[in-house]
């Protein structure tokens, strides 16, 4: 159809100190993004950065960050992404760097990555942890990422099919 | 963003996750708990209620500093622990998964289900077929299906099923559903036929055709002037007088004056010779309340009948007046009960028609099964013949014990084509063929064999029938003396049908002894005893149409033929039709094109309008609608009847509807695109205020008649100005009914009026018809003929000087002296410009939308101190006047003198043509202002344009 086309980057943001991550805002990031794209392309760089770029979404727990480009520049400003080494949030500098994961056409294929994503992750967790008491938290986090409701079976199955494609 | 665009936006983001972030002030709070609260997973995706994480996490109790150990949430730990737990670790995780799941699969209520699947999996129907999705999608989509047809219900009415379309369509069905539909407006005979090839529309309570569906002006026109043109007139409504003859004319000598023509007690007429037609007045109103234009034809007098016959043809809107005041006149106020009771209601009462109980096994014979049939006394659903919407019960006959006089209304029991062209004649000579004689001695229920019987009879057809075939051989229909009435008898014109279409052309045969008849015809008339006709009688009339083969009949006949395609000799059976031939005149008045759209009515009894109606147009005729009896009128420079006349009550609601009509698609359009018609200078683009008009000039001319001696005429203008300007204060003050205007209609005075209207050195003196009695132009025989007609206005032609083509409504004006100096110079000078006018409403109306804009409760308040002013912005309609309007006469550059009701370009004369009416004050202030030469000469200006275009003025008697 015709549309204005996006590349949606998912990306994981590492700090080397958990507690960091709960100090960051969307603008923050979206900040130190346009910084760095100036830094490594100068000015052609942060008015391409300008065009419809935006954060759509974080999780300040995982760390998890959308970020949308637009369509014809966005090899040029991902190039800059691995220089970002802090970003600077409420006066305070993180010290952190940026692992993209995933790039999508729509934010729907993000989340669906995403899902994949953490269920592989959780499920890699499983078997390494030997605590009983934190095994338990960790089924449970595994039961719980699932809707609840009596439609969505057919998505529990979609899911689980999707889960034995990537074992 | 509005509230509907944002309540969109939010239902369609409701799905989507919200970002999980922290405002600066519980950063600190939740960096505590390091990420391990249970509750911080839930996140945006999963509170519907709850749009921001932000919000809803902030607690209640930690605004500001707080001092002391708080037990509620362990608050003091700020260390966090440098490894990570699982479970925290693993809780945020899941939460995000689950956010993530919602966003990605559930979808946003406002697209279909089916937009979930891929595109690879859609199938064609889904909508309307919900198996056709998969399994785990159908409940969502039964819900939605039955959403959408819940509120699909509640708009629309549950349409109730109807027959099959055969059923619908068998014959008798077919006739039951028209049966219902003529019940509001009445259907001609020929409707069906018109409503195939026409557009229709419901006027005067009858269902007409405007014009056809195909493009026809110019080949109307064409056969207008060369050959012939045909129209279904049978709308027209007769009213039927019968009494004594000077009883009679008694009463009617009420209704009209001599002086504006022939009345019906005119000899010519009187005699039946010759159809008459005049002005009707209320009675003894003469010069104002006139009601309108009748035709009317009196019944030749037969030896043994005493009491006179006549039959008065008026248009249906004019009906609802003429006959009330034909009733009081004639002092008919006994009403009659219709005689028979029609079988048409019997047919409706049952509408299951089981009345054929099995003719088709028992006979075969068709025309014994249509009388077994009557035996039965079983009417199957009948065709409506005449009015379908009348009460079977209403009466249509009223009696005067004091006078004897009977008036009966015949609407629709007469059918009336008209053909108007020159070869009218021919066509009807081509169709009609006067009846054979049948010699058979016994008995019939047919009304012809028993005519032949009488000798006299006999004498009269023949004479009729040698009439007929003179008349073959004239050239045009215009040679004939006007109004010729001719009676005959004729075959059955299915009988003669051609194959295939034909252009009826004149006969040439140029006999020598044929040549003197012709002429005897041409310049005398149908001989009197001619006249006569059977359609005057009514059992005649019932006869004819009772027995009239059925076209299905006709079919079978035609195919039981022994030679197969020859024609079916009349017999018996075959019905003759007494039917009256009326010579309609062409354009009696003017100079130019005399007796130009001339042509013959022909008047049937009811019930064979079809018979006749397929037969003239397989002659070659065309058929025009309501459409071109306009443009006919328009071309000969007679007044149309509910357009012009507006001084009647009809042609007063037809202006308001016109005028409501064309203010309806005026405001249709968008402000921006429409005409401004108060920078035109044009007051009334959609009416003619012509009552306003007549008492403006009134009051000029009585006022400038003391200082016309010292003025010149420019200064006169501006006087005239500021006359008018006290007029309109006066009119304001003293709002005194003044008496309405009247249409001047005296003929001695409108000959005086065009012989003073032409140019002395032009061609029109050397006609001298009028010259030679008219008094000269003078200010004495002015003032008296002023005297004489006061608040009158009057019928003008204007021919376009140059080139232009006028419109309806457009001003007539007066030129100055200067105009007329320039026009002098060169004629062929294009005329002069009326500055633009100032739009002081604009400013109002546009202010009115701005304070509506910002209008706020509190100012509201202010609106009833802004309703008293006269003009109140919420009437206001961008570019036309509000209703009380300033002087009309002289709101412009040239004063204005009357306006024009129809206007086009003329194409029998090649020019631009207008008809309308002037003030008579004001003409003739203008007249005697004008050099001889130039006399007559005006001004003419279209309401949508700025121009003034030389217009020649013809006052046509």
């Amino acid at each position: 159809m015709v549309r204005v086309k996006s590349r949606y980057l998912l990306c994981e943001i590492n700090v080397s100190d958990r507690r960091d991550l709960l100090k960051l805002d969307d603008r923050a990031v979206a900040g130190s993004v346009k910084a760095a794209v100036a830094r490594t392309h100068g000015d052609y760089g942060a008015a391409l950065c300008s065009i419809r770029f935006c954060v759509k979404y974080l999780n300040a727990h995982t760390g998890i960050v959308f970020l949308r480009f637009h369509k014809g520049c966005y090899k040029l400003l991902w190039s800059a992404l691995p220089f970002i080494t802090s970003i600077e949030c409420r006066g305070q500098i993180i010290p952190c760097f940026l692992n993209c994961l995933h790039v999508g056409g729509t934010i729907r294929t993000c989340q669906k990555f995403l899902i994949r994503y953490n269920t592989r992750q959780l499920h890699q967790m499983l078997p390494k942890y030997k605590n009983k008491e934190e095994k338990r938290k960790i089924q449970e986090a595994i039961l719980s990422c699932s809707l609840t409701g009596g439609g969505n079976k057919a998505l529990e199955d979609e899911l689980e099919s999707e889960e034995e494609d990537d074992e | 963003m509005s509230a509907a665009k944002a309540k969109m936006r939010e239902k369609k983001m409701r799905n989507q996750p919200a970002s999980v972030q922290y405002t600066s002030s519980d950063v600190e709070s939740r960096a505590e708990n390091g990420g391990e609260g249970d509750d911080v997973r839930v996140t945006g995706g999963q509170s519907d209620a709850h749009p921001s994480w932000k919000k809803q996490q902030t607690p209640p109790v930690r605004h500001g500093w707080v001092r002391g150990h708080h037990n509620g949430d362990g608050g003091y730990d700020t260390e966090m622990p440098n490894h990570i737990t699982a479970g925290a670790f693993a809780r945020a995780r899941a939460a995000e998964v689950s956010a993530m799941l919602k966003a990605a699969t559930e979808l946003t209520c406002s697209s279909h289900v089916f937009r979930a699947l891929p595109k690879h999996m859609r199938r064609r129907a889904m909508s309307h077929n919900t198996k056709r999705l998969p399994r785990r999608l159908r409940n969502m989509a039964n819900r939605m299906r039955e959403k959408s047809l819940q509120a699909g219900l509640k708009k629309k009415k549950e349409l109730v099923k109807s027959k099959s379309r055969k059923a619908r369509r068998r014959h008798g069905n077919l006739l039951l559903e028209f049966n219902r539909r003529q019940r509001k407006n009445i259907w001609l005979e020929t409707h069906i036929w018109h409503a195939k090839r026409f557009h229709m529309v419901k006027k005067w309570g009858y269902c007409l055709g405007v014009r056809p569906t195909y493009k026809c002006y110019r080949p109307c026109y064409r056969a207008m002037s060369s050959h012939c043109l045909l129209q279904d007139l049978s709308y027209y409504c007769c009213i039927e007088l019968k009494g004594e003859e000077d009883k009679l004319l008694a009463a009617l000598t009420q209704l009209t004056c001599k002086e504006a023509g022939p009345t019906f007690a005119a000899a010519m007429f009187l005699s039946g010779a010759r159809q008459g037609s005049v002005t009707v007045y209320r009675a003894g109103q003469y010069p104002s309340d006139p009601l309108g234009p009748v035709t009317f034809l009196w019944r030749p007098q037969t030896p043994g009948l005493t009491p006179r016959q006549l039959w008065i043809w008026a248009h249906p809107a004019l009906k609802q007046d003429l006959l009330p005041e034909l009733q009081s006149v004639c002092q008919c106020s006994e009403a009659m009960a219709p005689p028979v009771e029609p079988e048409v209601s019997r047919a409706e009462a049952d509408p299951a028609p089981q009345a054929e109980p099995n003719p088709d096994n028992e006979l075969k014979a068709g025309a014994k099964r249509k009388r077994c049939c009557k035996d039965a006394g079983e009417p199957p659903a009948k065709r409506i013949l005449g009015d379908g919407t009348r009460l079977p019960t209403s009466p249509v006959t009223w009696r005067s014990s004091s006078t004897g006089i009977v008036i009966n209304d015949l609407t629709m029991e007469i059918v009336r084509y008209r053909l108007i062209g020159p070869q009218s004649h021919s066509v009807l000579a081509e169709t009609l063929e006067a009846a054979t004689v049948c010699d058979e001695l016994k008995s019939s229920p047919f009304w012809w064999p028993e005519h032949c019987k009488d000798r006299s009879n006999m004498k009269l057809h023949q004479q009729q029938t040698d009439v007929f075939n003179v008349l073959k051989g004239i050239y045009s229909s215009g040679e004939l003396p006007p109004g010729t009435v001719l009676g005959l008898t004729v075959d059955d014109p299915r009988l003669t049908l051609p194959r295939q279409k034909v252009k009826a052309a004149p006969c040439v045969n140029q006999d020598q002894g044929d040549e003197e008849k012709r002429n005897q015809l041409m310049l005398k008339g149908v001989p009197l005893q001619c006249c006569q006709s059977f359609l005057w009688e009514q059992s005649v009339r019932e006869n004819v149409t009772d027995n009239k083969i059925s076209e299905q009949e006709m079919n079978r006949m035609r195919s039981e033929l022994l030679v197969p395609g020859s024609r079916l000799g009349p017999g018996p059976q075959q019905g003759r039709v007494p039917v009256l031939l009326v010579h309609q005149p062409g354009k009696q008045v003017g100079d130019e094109l005399g007796s130009w759209g001339s042509g013959w009515d022909l008047l049937l009894p009811k019930g064979w309008g079809m018979a006749f109606w397929v037969p003239l147009v397989y002659r070659g005729v065309r058929v025009a609608g309501l459409h071109m009896s306009l443009k006919h009128s328009q071309d000969k420079a007679a007044p149309h009847f509910p357009h012009d006349y507006p001084d009647c009550p009809a042609g007063s609601r037809f202006q308001e509807e016109q005028e409501a009509e064309f203010l309806e698609t005026f405001r249709r359009r968008p402000p921006a695109k429409r005409t401004n018609y108060i920078k035109h200078g044009c007051l009334a683009p959609f009416r003619c205020p012509w009552q306003q008009l007549a008492e403006e000039w009134e009051l000029l001319a009585t006022d400038g008649g003391a200082e016309r001696k010292g003025d010149g005429q420019t200064q006169k203008a501006r006087k005239s100005h500021e006359v008018m300007e006290e007029v309109t204060s006066q009119q304001t003050v003293a709002a005194a009914s003044p008496p309405s205007f009247t249409v001047l209609r005296n003929r001695k005075s409108l000959r005086l009026l065009s012989s003073w209207c032409r140019p002395l050195t032009c061609r029109g003196q050397r006609r001298g018809r009028g010259a030679a009695v008219a008094l000269p132009l003078s200010d004495s025989a002015v003032t008296s003929f002023h005297a004489a007609h006061k608040m009158s206005v009057v019928w003008v032609r204007l021919t376009l000087l140059s080139k232009g083509k006028p419109e309806a409504h457009a001003m007539v004006c007066a030129p100055t002296a200067e105009d007329l100096k320039l026009f002098g110079k060169s004629p062929e000078n294009c005329g002069p410009q009326e500055p633009p006018h100032k739009d002081h409403y604009k400013s109002r109306i546009n202010h009115k939308k701005k304070s509506s804009k910002t209008a706020t409760p509190s100012q509201v308040s202010d609106d009833p101190t802004a309703s008293t002013d006269p003009h109140s912005p919420s009437d206001l309609i961008l570019g036309l006047w509000p209703d009380p309007l300033p002087s009309v006469a002289s709101h412009c550059s040239r004063v204005t003198l009357g306006w024009v009701t129809q206007g086009d370009f003329s194409l029998s004369v090649g020019r631009g043509e207008a008809l309308g009416f002037v003030s008579v004050s004001g003409l003739l202030h203008t007249l005697l202002r004008q050099p001889p030469e130039l006399r007559g000469t005006l001004l003419l200006r279209n309401p949508t344009s700025l121009h003034y275009r030389f217009v020649r003025l013809n006052i046509d008697v």
